[in-house]
This record gives structure tokens, C-alpha cells and sequence, in this order.
């Protein structure tokens, strides 16, 4: 170790809370929207976020009545990044409704297989949203058409002869990724690709093959870009 | 309420990313201070140099209360220095920016946009990942603070003509297994060929589906069994297949 590996180590860890803050929730933000599957729930990340977007809220509507020059261009600034906090969270939340509409039911089962783990795979709120949703439709359509069929043929999610009902996303589709860390050799399975994956890189590959590196749902020596 | 996108992201939201990185400005005016929600802004004192997020500074900027200094990286002089690089190398990109060492094990490594490379004193010699978003951002708001703003124009567009023509080259080398190296490609050039890069990787997986799912089959089944004696079949049925 010489003398620059720990002068990075001191500026890493120094670096503030608030910031780092910044830098996780960009980047879930950015796998959010181009992972083909939804990723664990940040919870606690999620929690300092929300509690200090509303106590600058209140720090802006304390001060609003201020009609200093002064102090009004201080609280422009705070806007201003208040709204790109703001759009940060609501394009995150968005993103995943979009994918708990798209596969609800897969998305079910696999939440309620990540409730003993240690990250859910939903927020509570994500949770109620889904099953809320799904009680809604599955009423709907027994009430419009599906309550005349046989009660055979009744069921949303019917995975008997060999065909699931069930959708889900498509694991193995090309993603963009940065590597963050060295990784080593990666092999595609079914195919002969083989490649070293060194820190710094940028490749294009399938989800499935490094799903279990990336940040999120595994170790974080990778990034989706 | 749900995002009606589809995944990947598009450009405004690329722009989005570039303005959090950390550019140079002079200021001309006192600011205090402030307590952002992303950290703390450090007290503007004209004329000590500063580095804030790019949003801030064409905040400041449009105001009259800032200069910008363009990135080392951003003049003609480098960009030319670059441009010979790309021209002379067909197959690849330019390397990106020199890595920051290693950080601690315990900690998340910084990538772009918050590392600074589009500060005035970062390498000369590289195109940050968000190089053209930052250098068309620039050149908008901030043209009065070139040397020679219609050289620079120039030289990115010469720049994003060849980098674009080897994105198009790259179609050649596609194929259904994925792992494909783009190291020094920029954001805005990920957005675009996104689509398109990846929609080529997934429609020959598809096509090759049946073949890559009985070899799966036949590698577990190996696994299992604990030899590999089929190995030279296997390229025979290839052969047929072609």
C-alpha cells in the first residue's frame, strides 16, 4: 500500500454522508431503469432520503416569507435542488410501479420468497400497492367475463400443463455495465463466451450472467449503466 | 402513475446525470455557505476557484454571478490531441479518464458523474464518460468562456462523426452470447446505441434459443455424470446447423 492508497482511503471515507447518499441513490436509480427485473427495496437509504427532503421542505416554507435578496437566491438554489432530489426519487418509484404492473404476480411470489432474507424485495407501500391492485383486477375480470367460464378455466395464475400463466421479465437480456471492482473470468452459460472483467471496464452483456455482482442484488462490484 | 418508458435511459435524463458533475467556476459574487441535501456547498469567494455541480454553476452562470472554466480536456488543443488518437486507432475508443485508486474494501468504489474528471485540473488527455453531454451544455450557456468556442464546436462534432462511425462498425461483432467490451464509450453514447446493441444481442439469442437451451441441458447433464465426452458431437451439430 503506498502513500496514494491510503490518501484515497482517507478521502473515500471522509466523504460525507449526505453525498454518498447522492451517489446510491443515482445509481439505483439509473439500474432501476435499465435492469430487466426489479431490484431489492434500498429501505434504509430510502429512509434518510425522504426524512431530509422533508426537513428541507420545511427549511423552504420556514423561510419563504423572507423577502431578503439575499437570502431569496440561497432559497432558489435549495429549490432547485429539492426538485432534482425530488424527480431522483419520483423517476426511481415510477420505474418500478412500471415493472410491479408489468409482472405482478411474479413479482409477488418472488417478494414473499425475500421476506425472510435481508432486504424485501418491495417497500410496504409497494406491497399494498400490488396486492391492492391485483384484488381489483382479478374482481374485474370475474365480474366482466371470467365468472361464465367453467371453474376450470377460472384461474390467473394456472401453471398446469406445462405453460405458466405467470409473465416474467426476461432475465437474460443485454444490459450496459461498468465494472467497479475486479471480478475475474465470466463464462455465459450455454454458450462459449468466456471474458475478464477488470475494473474500469464497460461491457455489454447478459443480465443473467452477472446479476450476481451487481449492486443491488449482489455483491456490488458492478454497476448497470 | 407508472413510468410508460421503456428500460434505459433517455437523453433529458443523461443531461440529468451530467449536471452532477463537478465543474470549476470563478465566482464574481459572495455566496454563503449552504446545506444542500446532497452536501455541503463550500462558501464562494471571488476569485478562489471553486468546484460545484454542474446544475449549480450554469445556475450561477446565468446569473452573472459566475464564470465557468472549461475541463482540461475541453480545448482545442486537447480535443485535437485526442481526436488524432481516435483516428488512428479504428477499433477502439480513446481510453477513458485514469482511475482514482482503489478505495477501501468496505466502501462503494465513485464512478461518473461523481468522480472529478471535468474539473480545470483534470487529465488533459481523456474524454470523461459524459463528454458530449458536458461539452454541448458548455458551449450553450457558457460559449464567452472558450478560447476559441467555434474550434471546440468543431472538434466535438468531428469527434462524436468518428466515435458514431465505430458504434455502427461494432454491429459486425454482435452475437447472441453478449460480452462485448465498449470501454471509453460515453453516456449519451450508450443512450443512443442502446437499443439497438442490445436489441441485436436479444433478437440472436432468441433465434438461438433451442440450441443454447440443449446444450445447457447437456452441460448440467455432464456436470452431473462428471465427464466430457461429448464435446466433439457438439461442434458437428453446429456445423449442420450453419
Amino acid at each position: 500500500m503506498d502513500i496514494d492508497d491510503l490518501l484515497a482511503e482517507v478521502a473515500v471515507d471522509s466523504v460525507p454522508r449526505e453525498l454518498r447518499d447522492l451517489q446510491e441513490l443515482t445509481r439505483c436509480w439509473v439500474a432501476e431503469r435499465v435492469a430487466p427485473e426489479i431490484l431489492p427495496w434500498p429501505s434504509e437509504l430510502m429512509d434518510r432520503v425522504l426524512d431530509r427532503i422533508r426537513r428541507q421542505i420545511e427549511l423552504v416554507e420556514d423561510q419563504t416569507g423572507d423577502m431578503n435578496p439575499k437570502t431569496n437566491f440561497k432559497l432558489i438554489i435549495i429549490q432547485t435542488e429539492l426538485e432534482r432530489f425530488k424527480f431522483l426519487v419520483r423517476s426511481f418509484l415510477r420505474a418500478r410501479l412500471n415493472k410491479i404492473d408489468q409482472h405482478p404476480l411474479h413479482i409477488q411470489s418472488l417478494h414473499d420468497a425475500s421476506l425472510d432474507m435481508l432486504q424485501p424485495l418491495l417497500s410496504h407501500s409497494e406491497y399494498q400497492y400490488l396486492t391492492s391492485h391485483q384484488s381489483l383486477l382479478a374482481a374485474h375480470y370475474s365480474t366482466s367475463f371470467l365468472g361464465q367460464f367453467p371453474a376450470s378455466l377460472q384461474r390467473l395464475d394456472d401453471i398446469t400443463g406445462g405453460i405458466s400463466m405467470i409473465d416474467k421479465p426476461d432475465e437474460d437480456k443485454a444490459v450496459f455495465v461498468r465494472v467497479l471492482r475486479d471480478i475475474g473470468d465470466i463464462a455465459v452459460e450455454g454458450t462459449d463466451r468466456r471474458f475478464n472483467m477488470k475494473r474500469g471496464d464497460v461491457w455489454v452483456v447478459r443480465w443473467s450472467a452477472v446479476k450476481k455482482w451487481a449492486i443491488g442484488t449482489g455483491t456490488g462490484d458492478l454497476e448497470l449503466i | 402513475m407508472a413510468l410508460p418508458l421503456p428500460p434505459g435511459l433517455t437523453p433529458p435524463e443523461i443531461a440529468f446525470l451530467c449536471e452532477m458533475e463537478l465543474v470549476t467556476v470563478i465566482p464574481r459574487q459572495r455566496l454563503e455557505g449552504l446545506e444542500l441535501l446532497g452536501g455541503r456547498i463550500k462558501p464562494l469567494n471571488p476569485p478562489h476557484r471553486t468546484n460545484i455541480p454542474l446544475w449549480l454553476a450554469l445556475l450561477l452562470k446565468r446569473q452573472r454571478r459566475a464564470n465557468i472554466l472549461p475541463p482540461a480536456w475541453l480545448n482545442a488543443h486537447s480535443l485535437n490531441a485526442i481526436l488524432d488518437h481516435e483516428i488512428e486507432h479504428e477499433d477502439t475508443f480513446s481510453p477513458p479518464p485514469r482511475l482514482p485508486p482503489q478505495p477501501s474494501n468496505n466502501t462503494l468504489p465513485t464512478s461518473p458523474p461523481f468522480l472529478a474528471n471535468n474539473t480545470a485540473d483534470a487529465a488533459p488527455d481523456a474524454l470523461p464518460y459524459h463528454w458530449l453531454e458536458l461539452g454541448e451544455m458548455l458551449l450553450e450557456a457558457a460559449s464567452d468562456d472558450f478560447e476559441e468556442p467555434d474550434n471546440v464546436r468543431k472538434l466535438l462534432r468531428d469527434l462524436r462523426e468518428v466515435r458514431m462511425a465505430k458504434l455502427r462498425k461494432s454491429a459486425d461483432v454482435l452475437d447472441a452470447g453478449g460480452g462485448f467490451q465498449m470501454n471509453g464509450v460515453g453516456g449519451m453514447e450508450v443512450g443512443e446505441s442502446r437499443s439497438f446493441v442490445t436489441g441485436v444481442i436479444d433478437g440472436l439469442r432468441k433465434i438461438a434459443a433451442s440450441r443454447e437451451q440443449q446444450r445447457k441441458d447437456r452441460e448440467r447433464e455432464e456436470l452431473e455424470n462428471g465427464y466430457s465426452g461429448t464435446a466433439g458431437d457438439y461442434d458437428d451439430d453446429e456445423m449442420d446447423m450453419q
